[in-house]
């Protein structure tokens, strides 16, 4: 009877432990301007994620070290996961005129990637003429779109730091209007980036 | 201009009539208008995607925050693109997907039906949508480009190959 008791206890620990290592939510593939998240207020792809030990305060440090990217100036945007909707952790650019620009929002430990954070680069430049506007996402060429560039730049850096990645396809391609009125969207390609322990 | 990847290529009818000799593969729109939105702008990307897209709509976009337009139909040939991808795709945390037979053709439906695939002959349509009522209205309205599949009337089979691969490119 006792060694059943202990089982029993030993069950509800491990059922209530679940939660802390749900799983990882891509349902959502975009960020948001606004909650709640619907189709008619994405602003950009998702199109990395950190993984291992990929807590949004270490991509964000991470980030600075490997691509120097110590900016924080941006708009604010959000990030829907687990049936809610919440604002980003951080952000990170290269500068303050063109440049490259990521968005990031954490999430909860997963049990086969760790802990993860989601993320939106992408490369933008600042447009004062013909009129000026400010921060506009590039439009395709032969590089790809500004989301492409800032994907790639982030994976050219943290795989010449010595971190491994991997590609999956999310598909999320749709188009955004920029605004010096061009579009500009992902391929569909979305990068993982394994993030070392506290101390790389 | 094609090799700019994101072009705008064509914005009228006849430019649009144009386009289907030079993607290499059939073209698929909803006509001048869809559920009231206009056919605003047609785009090309030919680089690390390839596909033809018909922007339906206009948004108003700011300083450092794009906008999604009401409706946008990508055009991506199947060897690229295609249902086949979504296969191996993991059940822990992605996307809910519904599969359905839209005239006569599989198809997808992601993101609340926000997002609707299917295969058609040698293409493979992509829908954006704000609503999926309104993604399938514009799947109801599809044609070919050049006049050879009408709107409401079934689509192509997918042309596969013998192992059920898309045909090559």
């Amino acid at each position: 009877m006792r060694r059943l008791s202990v089982l029993l206890a030993a069950l509800l620990v491990s059922l209530a432990g679940t939660p802390a290592l749900a799983h990882f939510d891509e349902a959502d593939r975009y960020t948001h301007g606004a909650c709640p998240a619907s189709a008619t207020n994405r602003v950009d792809p998702v199109n990395v994620v950190f993984t291992s030990w990929g807590t949004w305060g270490r991509a964000e440090s991470q980030v600075e070290s490997h691509a120097g990217w110590t900016a924080a100036s941006g708009s604010a945007q959000s990030f829907a996961e687990h049936g809610g909707c919440g604002p980003m952790h951080t952000q990170s650019a290269s500068g303050h005129g063109s440049r490259f620009h990521v968005r990031v929002r954490g999430q909860h430990p997963d049990a086969a990637l760790g802990w993860t954070a989601f993320a939106a680069a992408h490369h933008e430049d600042l447009v004062l003429l013909p009129l000026p506007c400010g921060h506009a996402v590039d439009a395709n060429g032969s590089a790809g779109s500004g989301f492409d560039q800032g994907r790639d730049e982030l994976e050219r850096r943290f795989t010449s730091a010595g971190h491994s990645s991997y590609r999956v396809w999310w598909g999320n391609t749709q188009s955004f209007k920029q605004c010096d009125g061009d579009y500009a969207g992902s391929d569909g390609w979305t990068v993982f980036i394994e993030l070392h322990r506290v101390g790389h | 201009m094609l090799a700019l990847g994101l072009v705008l290529v064509a914005s009228t009818s006849a430019g649009v009539g144009q386009l289907g000799s030079v993607a290499g593969y059939p073209l698929f729109n909803a006509g001048d208008r869809v559920d009231g939105v206009p056919l605003a702008t047609v785009l090309r990307r030919e680089d690390s995607a390839e596909f033809v897209s018909f922007v339906y709509g206009d948004c108003v976009a700011r300083d450092d925050v794009g906008c999604a337009p009401p409706a946008e139909i990508q055009v991506w040939p199947a060897c690229h693109r295609n249902l086949g991808l979504y296969d191996h795709a993991t059940d822990r945390g992605a996307p809910v997907v519904e599969r359905l037979f839209l005239r006569g053709v599989p198809a997808l439906l992601f993101d609340d039906g926000t997002r609707l695939e299917l295969e058609t002959g040698r293409s493979t349509v992509v829908v954006f949508a704000g609503t999926r009522g309104r993604a399938l209205r514009i799947a109801a309205a599809l044609r070919a480009i050049d006049g050879s599949v009408l709107p409401s009337r079934p689509l192509p089979e997918p042309l596969r190959m013998e192992g059920g691969d898309p045909v090559e490119c």
